[in-house]
């Protein structure tokens, strides 16, 4: 495929297009809009179908496309200030635009099924529409500005469908909450790139590869940390806020307040998405700033964390909120233990898995009507028994179930059991990293636990809420109901991602059997972005000639043979672990939910206070609001307000009042003696004063005339002086 | 032999006269006869300069062109004073004071 720029712009262009004309156009044609929407995020999926393939066809993992055009330049001297927008497309990118492109198609023609009776039909459409452009804006990204600016719009997007039903109080202030708490994150973000601008000159991601590979940041400090460090960290606390892990977790379960497709987006494909894939896009950073450790803790503490809160929830939104965080939390595991690309396919396999599961949900939600307060249930103590009165969303959501547990086979299982491997590996190097690993392998437990539990509470046993059983219509299968659901279910097949069932390789190349997410996911390679060269945007095919070769795939990722055979056969011990203990969850949920022999009222007594600091989040919340906010940042902004008002207002302002008055009443003095009455009056009165004389003089009297005339020949005559 | 001051004092006084007519008569017929006086005395002036600086006809002619002009100027005036008194029926000049801004 020849690369020229109306191949690659109608990717972002299309549903912005659809935004606009939503928006500021048709807003009040409601069927009209969603068309639009749905018309356009296809045409997306279209075009970035075709950049994946053609990535995918290639096969090589140095497979760039960049194009810049300079926003401004301000350059003074020798100081560069010079900013370049522009798209680059490598393969993880491509591979990125295909999934939410994908994701974000199915979610699109779900919404018509659920949104459909809401009054704010079009609305909606016009959120999603903008939501998707800003991620795949955000992903074809060159630089950090142009990152920073999509992942603001992502914030303002989910801000709105968060609050979407703005009538309840609660949705208001989550949508607050979300976006306040990422921004705290965003100003972490802010302040990375601004340090790796003054460092590099530049926030292009392939100039802060080259100036890592150059080892730029050698030496360098900022505040007494080296700036790498500083950098690294700052960036990541942006992915901290966007992506919901350990200290900012709190606003994703409050993001449940908006409609379930628009959680499905933001917990699949786009926004906690972003928060990865920055910190993917950044790892040479996170590496040269000695920031992987953190990363894996921080990584392990919300995976296991998070996973915790979700065995005692009750709402199905919930539970999967809180299974959002904790993969999130493997993702970022992945990152801290230097297992690229299986955290980027941890990325992708939860994106689809994630964005069925909330689907489904959305599908069980919309379909339980309580007849007496007219509202969706989303409560699971009130559900039971539903595989009978929707088969087919039961079918898809028992496989995704499998795949977010670890069950063998699924997509789930491959991309997270590679993490877990790959923590295991770290922690025989360093006995530090046993932390993460230990808290990732317990996660994965409570994992497999707690999803079977809201899959038995949900479908299994007996009706306990019978009027709501009955109330509810057999499920038949709709397109746009089903089908979503029944596609994102067929991609949770861990075959589609690892290969094959045996996990290595479907792609021939060179008669040999590769696999291509390992292939084409590789760490970016600092050193050989020393001498890339960037390309103009311009309408031209511009392959780079010397980046397009065949990668030389290399199962053992250029480690030595002993380590090699190490790195594999903890992978084996990993993925026998990872079974077992999958394994162990199901069988504990099943005991507990469905045979009832084991009674989770016990655990729950024998554990109490825990389970109380479960139900209440681990106190986030009120540490946050009763601690941060109430005792911290409220005197803070008393004292602000006070030095505001009692100070500034008073005497800053007041005093400028008080000298304004007095230079006012001087020169409200000035103008009525001076201007006023000597020089206006004065006028007129000196005017008039001659007014007098001259009428005087024309009497009208013709004989007073002669004594003029006579008076002033005389005078004439007088003063020749003859 | 008359000296030229004689000739000088009588149109002085003649133009004095005049003055003096012009100025303190309420007739405007006297007026003009003011003017009159004032003209004749002029025209004196120009004869006796003329017999005693120059000894020409130049004065002479000046003078009957003078006489001339106040033929000329009596009877516009007096036509224009036989209007006003069909207007105001009086000849008085403290009543033409429609000039007066």
């Amino acid at each position: 495929m020849e690369y020229t720029i109306s191949q690659v712009a109608p990717i972002v262009l299309l549903p912005f297009f659809a935004f606009v004309i939503n928006a500021f156009i048709v807003k009040h044609f409601t069927k009209t809009a969603v068309a639009i929407s749905c018309v356009s995020i296809l045409g997306s999926f279209f075009f970035a179908t075709r950049v994946f393939f053609d990535f995918l066809n290639t096969y090589s993992s140095g497979y760039y496309i960049h194009k810049t055009f300079t926003w401004f330049d301000i350059s003074y001297g020798a100081f560069p200030f010079k900013l370049d927008m522009g798209i680059y497309i490598d393969n993880m990118a491509a591979t990125m635009l295909f999934m939410v492109t994908g994701v974000a198609s199915l979610i699109h023609i779900f919404s018509t099924y659920y949104m459909r009776d809401d009054k704010r039909y079009g609305r909606f459409f016009v959120y999603m529409s903008l939501f998707t452009s800003a991620m795949l804006a955000l992903v074809l990204s060159e630089n950090l500005i142009s990152v920073f600016i999509f992942w603001e719009l992502m914030g303002f997007c989910s801000y709105s469908l968060i609050g979407f039903y703005y009538e309840k109080e609660g949705a208001g202030n989550a949508s607050m909450k979300a976006f306040m708490t990422t921004r705290v994150g965003d100003v972490f973000f802010l302040l990375g790139i601004l340090s790796v601008w003054s460092v590099v000159g530049s926030v292009s991601f392939v100039d802060i590869y080259a100036a890592i590979g150059a080892g730029k940041f050698n030496g360098l400090y900022a505040l007494g940390i080296p700036l790498a460090t500083f950098a690294g960290f700052s960036i990541f606390m942006g992915t901290i806020g966007k992506s919901a892990q350990f200290p900012l977790q709190v606003w994703l379960p409050d993001a449940m307040y908006g409609p379930t497709p628009c959680s499905a987006l933001i917990h699949a494909a786009t926004m906690v998405a972003a928060g990865v894939y920055l910190s993917l896009r950044c790892y040479p950073l996170m590496e040269a700033g000695h920031l992987t450790m953190a990363i894996a803790y921080i990584g392990g503490i919300t995976a296991f964390g998070a996973a915790t809160i979700a065995l005692v929830q009750t709402d199905i939104k919930a539970v999967l909120a809180y299974s959002t965080i904790s993969q999130l939390g493997y993702m970022v595991l992945g990152v801290g233990v230097g297992s690229y690309n299986a955290a980027f396919m941890h990325l992708i396999t939860h994106a689809v898995f994630k964005a069925c599961l909330f689907l489904s949900a959305g599908s069980v939600i919309h379909s339980l009507h309580d007849h007496h307060t007219h509202a969706h249930v989303q409560e699971m103590p009130r559900m039971g028994g539903l595989r009978h009165k929707m088969p087919l969303t039961f079918i898809a959501m028992l496989l995704c179930t499998f795949a977010i547990a670890g069950i063998p086979l699924f997509s789930g299982f491959v991309s997270k059991d590679r993490i877990l491997g790959d923590a295991l590996v770290a922690a025989t190097h360093s006995k530090w990293y046993w932390g993460p690993a230990i808290l990732g392998f317990a996660g994965a437990f409570l994992t497999a636990f707690y999803m079977f539990r809201m899959m038995f509470l949900t479908f299994f046993g007996e009706p306990r809420d019978k009027e709501l059983y009955d109330h509810t219509e057999k499920e038949t299968l709709s397109w746009n109901r089903n089908l979503p659901l029944l596609i994102l279910a067929l991609f949770t097949l861990g075959v589609f991602f690892s290969g094959s069932f045996t996990g290595q390789g479907i792609i021939k190349v060179a008669g040999k059997k590769y696999e291509w997410f390992q292939t084409l996911i590789v760490k970016p390679d600092t050193k050989s972005f020393m001498s890339y060269r960037k390309q103009d945007f311009q309408f031209e095919p511009n392959r780079d000639p010397q980046q397009f070769e065949m990668s030389h795939y290399d199962p053992d990722h250029g480690l030595s043979e002993d380590e090699a055979h190490h790195v594999h056969h903890i992978h084996h011990i990993g993925a026998l672990v990872s079974i077992v203990i999958a394994a162990a969850g199901v069988f504990l949920a099943f005991m507990m939910y469905v045979r009832r022999t084991w009674n989770p009222g016990f655990w729950v007594s024998l554990l109490s206070p825990w389970y109380r600091s479960l139900q209440n989040k681990y106190y986030f919340d009120d540490l946050y609001i009763k601690g941060l906010i109430q005792k911290v940042l409220l005197p803070l902004n008393n004292l602000l307000a006070f030095i505001d008002m009692g100070l500034y207002d008073r005497y800053i302002i007041d005093g400028q009042e008080y000298v304004n008055r007095v230079f006012f009443t001087a020169a409200k003095w000035f103008d009525n003696l001076v201007v006023d009455t000597a020089l206006v009056d004065g006028n007129g009165a000196a005017i008039r004063f001659f007014n007098v004389i001259l009428r005087t003089i024309q009497s009208g009297k013709i004989q007073f005339y002669f004594i003029m005339i006579i008076l002033v020949l005389t005078g004439y005559i007088w003063n020749l002086n003859i | 032999m008359v000296s030229l001051t004689s000739y000088l004092f009588i149109s002085f006084v003649l133009f004095v006269a005049g003055i003096a007519v012009m100025i303190a008569r309420k007739n405007i017929i006297a007026i003009m006869l003011g003017i009159e006086l004032i003209l004749n005395s002029a025209a004196l002036n120009f004869a006796a300069y003329t017999r005693f600086v120059n000894n020409n006809l130049d004065g002479h002619l000046m003078s009957l062109f003078i006489i001339v002009i106040a033929a000329a100027e009596a009877a516009v005036g007096l036509a224009i004073v036989i209007r006003f008194f069909q207007i105001r029926e009086t000849i008085h000049i403290d009543d033409a004071s429609q000039l007066q801004a």
